[in-house]
């Protein structure tokens, strides 16, 4: 208290001043800003079916490297693709116009970027040019369904647009989980209940009136964000002329798989709930199950 | 005026009374403002008091809160393998909790309780009378200045208290345990946000706690009962009211903030 005037005054400047280089330290270092090098970049426009779970500022690598960032994510009303623009640093101005953009995950549970793997082209691709060949994010769904050849499971439904679905097996889906279409959310699931009289789950989806143009026989699906994430419903795009319209009828879902059922099939030949999947598609997942396992995951379920 | 002490009644009534003297207090203090304008000078003091005076125990806790942080969470996610995103995780905690909550706890036992003690003194040396005795009003040149200074304090010492955490995770995690530096700086670029880590987290947090904390202190030392024994009591009071007070109101700020 007795410190002559100049200290007090210097001292406070001082910590006045670390106060607010921490604070610069802080926002600038160890935030995303600090991926935001905003130098001189140009847009590019991609064009993918499906983005999964890939956000803005999400980085743009160019053989592993980053080279830019994701500017904006968009789903246009009425189209079918996400539109994704891409800042990319000036110095790399050379990417042949025929190069592909791909959207990849870092590790099985990392989040996802956009590769750019390089074409032959002798033309470039300039400021606001689009690159247009993409590849979607693969989701695990699909994957796994392609692999177990359970990817065309369909079942009956009805609905308005307050769309109502019917699924056989809705896993975790709760109210208010995402209702998204290549993978942009346009809209919500409103509730989930039991049929008491059919015995499968009634979804109830609450869908954005700008995108009013689905078709009518578009299928949806229920997915999981990743490995461990949360579950979703995924509207793929049918090729019908006639839009989803209020009391339409969507005729196809897809209900959650199991990680537990799939991989208890990968390990286990023939239980009693395969047969009905197994006769829709090939059976891949036969060969696989030539070793028996010394688990029987069945017994978890 | 408010700053008479608050007659003890039952306990219920009596913790009414505080709470409600205590906002009162508060729009005194902030009436006082304008007035307290032309004691620049003492604010500025307080300041010093208060924040620089601080930094050392705040550094010191933040550096060992970022290690002992960083050594606890490489050991559990060791066990999935995940040891790189523990920088991610230090860093998210220390902004989103332990860095405003931890700051604001030090900041209650040592520039609070001084607060307390100081005014509490002036209270039963009868200064503050003497000061309203000369038409200098004590709201104004004691109170405010002080309030002000922990406002303005609290959010520099708390950023202080977290980029000093970051750094004493990275000395444990990247020096000692040998996560990669690449890895563990860009994880935590990756995934803590500016608006939603730094200025709702730290910077926000850290405001209404130093208000909180500073508005108790000063009423409290106002309120004191003029004897030995009651700066005593008023200090203690200081650091039990402004633990719960920041506690409970860390849980309302991070429902809505989240």
């Amino acid at each position: 208290m007795s410190q002559p005037r100049n200290s007090y005054a210097v001292g406070t400047g001082l910590f006045i001043v670390l106060g607010f280089a921490a604070l610069v330290y802080l926002a600038t270092q160890t935030t995303s800003v600090a991926n935001t090098h905003q130098g001189a970049s140009y847009i590019v426009d991609t064009h993918f079916a499906n983005i999964g779970q890939l956000k803005e500022r999400a980085p743009v690598k160019i053989a592993g490297v980053r080279v830019g960032q994701v500017q904006s994510i968009t789903l246009a009303p009425g189209a079918e693709v996400a539109d994704v623009k891409l800042a990319i640093d000036k110095n790399y101005d050379k990417i042949p116009l025929d190069s592909v953009a791909t959207i990849f995950t870092s590790g099985l549970l990392g989040d996802q970027y956009v590769g750019i793997v390089y074409g032959t082209s002798k033309k470039t691709v300039a400021e606001g040019g689009t690159l247009a060949l993409t590849k979607p994010a693969e989701q695990l769904e699909d994957m796994l369904g392609k692999f177990f050849g359970a990817g065309g499971m369909a079942d009956n439904l009805g609905g308005t647009y307050t769309v109502t679905a019917t699924f056989s097996n809705v896993g975790t889906l709760s109210a208010g989980a995402a209702v998204k279409m290549a993978g942009v959310p346009i809209g919500s699931v409103q509730s989930v209940v039991a049929d008491p009289v059919k015995l499968d789950a009634k979804v109830t989806l609450a869908i954005d009136n700008r995108y009013n143009q689905i078709p009518d026989d578009s299928s949806a699906a229920v997915f999981t964000s990743g490995l461990i994430g949360s579950q979703f419903v995924a509207i793929q795009p049918g090729g019908s002329p006639d839009a989803l319209k209020n009391g339409d009828e969507m005729v196809l879902t897809q209900s959650a798989m199991q990680l537990e059922d799939l991989i208890g099939k990968f390990l286990v030949n023939g239980s009693s709930s395969t047969d009905k999947k197994d006769a829709g598609n090939g059976k891949p997942g036969d060969k696989s199950s030539d070793t028996p396992s010394p688990t029987t995951p069945a017994g978890k379920q | 005026m408010s700053t008479r002490p608050v007659p003890t009644r039952n306990a219920l009534t009596g913790a009414l009374a505080q709470v409600g003297g205590c906002g009162l207090f508060l729009l005194t203090l902030l009436a006082a403002i304008p007035r307290s304008f032309r004691y620049v000078r003492e604010t500025l003091r307080q300041l010093w008091f208060v924040g620089a005076m601080s930094l050392t125990i705040i550094m010191v806790c933040g550096l060992f809160v970022g290690m002992v942080l960083m050594l606890q969470l490489y050991h559990v996610l060791s066990i999935f393998g995940g040891t790189s995103a523990s920088g991610m995780v230090v860093a998210l905690s220390v902004y989103r909790e332990l860095g405003p909550v931890v700051t604001a706890l030090l900041f209650a036992g040592r520039a609070g309780t001084s607060i307390t003690a100081e005014i509490g003194l002036m209270r039963a040396t009868d200064q503050i009378d003497a000061m309203e005795m000369m038409a200098v009003d004590p709201i104004a040149y004691v109170g405010t200045p002080r309030f002000l200074a922990g406002l303005i304090a609290m959010p520099l010492l708390c950023c202080v208290f977290c980029a000093m955490s970051v750094l004493g995770g990275h000395l444990v995690g990247v020096t000692w345990l040998g996560i990669d530096n690449g890895t563990f700086w860009s994880n935590m670029t990756a995934v803590v946000d500016l608006r939603t880590d730094i200025v709702n987290g730290v910077l926000l947090k850290s405001l209404a706690f130093g208000a909180v904390v500073t508005l108790i202190a000063v009423y409290q030392g106002f309120t004191t009962p003029p004897t030995s024994e009651g700066v005593a009591y008023a200090t203690t009071r200081t650091v039990v009211a402004s633990s719960i007070a920041i506690l409970a109101l860390d849980f309302v700020l991070t429902a809505f903030l989240m």
